[in-house]
């Protein structure tokens, strides 16, 4: 059965991946994430730009290619997310 | 207590919202808020009456009032199981759902609040318990006792009207109470405390 992903759980699957999940200390790629996180192109383009002017997610020029970083805020909402997705969990809810 | 336990999930959920900005942490903290809100309602009807009236029986307004309020809060509990898909569709059964609430007395209405309360109760209850099937997380399993000890005290309160004189009003006061003590529990066991990051993560 496919499992459905609010749009907050796909923020919490990205920034989850630039925190545990790296290629290299660099940050990720997009294609990296796209693969890791499971959202199409268009999704993640959109979403990457929210992160990144929240404050996030931070944008890296390395080696001639585009790639993504968690910032310190991010580890902080991705600290609250886990804690309020237990929380809501216990109601039977998903944030 | 119905009022401190309520206040303290509606707090933790109104903390979520604003570190994470989740609809579903909002919906929940407006349940819980007015489930507390109904509680101290009630709470201040009988301070009242204690202390300024002394009429020895609570206004059944202020009860009512109460009911209502906390009935609310059951609703967007309810609500977050997305419970919108069972609502009419039609703008003509909307307008006139409501139409009944003004054709019948307070006491009519409490009993209207309290089957509808113990109706949502009981939607959320199965809900929560079909969620635990489904992740086997221990804190739903709390969850859903404590909404089906709430449902369970709301049927007794609409059925102490059967037998006022009895201690059906009571005991269902303190079913309804251990029904919050148990959706307390997992709620107690979310950590507040702000975590300190390693450094060498920066």
């Amino acid at each position: 059965m496919v499992e459905y992903r609010t749009h907050m759980k796909i923020i919490g699957d990205i920034l989850s991946t630039t925190r545990d999940d790296l290629q290299d200390d660099d940050g990720a790629t997009v294609t990296y994430l796209i693969r890791k996180a499971n959202v199409s192109h268009s999704r993640i383009s959109r979403i990457l730009r929210v992160l990144v002017s929240q404050g996030l997610l931070e944008k890296v020029d390395a080696q001639g290619s585009r790639k993504y970083k968690i910032s310190q805020t991010g580890r902080e909402f991705l600290q609250a997310y886990h804690k309020f997705s237990g929380f809501a969990t216990n109601f039977g809810l998903t944030i | 207590m119905g009022f401190l336990v309520g206040l303290v999930i509606g707090v933790v959920s109104i903390i979520g919202y604003r570190n994470t900005g989740s609809p579903t942490l909002f919906r929940l903290a407006i349940a819980f808020c007015s489930i507390s809100a109904g509680f101290f309602v009630i709470w201040v009807g009988y301070m009242v009456e204690d202390l300024v009236i002394k009429s020895g029986h609570l206004e059944r307004w202020i009860q009512t009032l109460g009911i209502a309020i906390q009935t609310v809060g059951y609703f967007f509990i309810a609500f977050s199981h997305s419970i919108k898909s069972l609502f009419p569709k039609s703008r003509y059964f909307r307008s006139v759902g409501i139409l009944p609430l003004f054709l019948v007395s307070s006491v009519q209405i409490e009993h209207i609040f309290r089957s509808v309360s113990f109706i949502l109760l009981a939607y959320g209850a199965i809900e929560t318990t079909l969620s635990y099937f489904e992740n086997r997380n221990k804190g739903a399993i709390s969850v859903a006792i404590g909404l089906s000890l709430l449902a369970l005290g709301e049927f007794l309160g609409w059925y102490s009207f059967v037998f006022p004189e009895s201690i059906l009003y009571f005991v269902s006061m303190i079913i309804k109470i251990a029904g919050l003590i148990a959706l307390f529990i997992p709620v107690s066991k979310i950590p507040l405390t702000k975590i300190k990051f390693d450094e060498s993560f920066d």
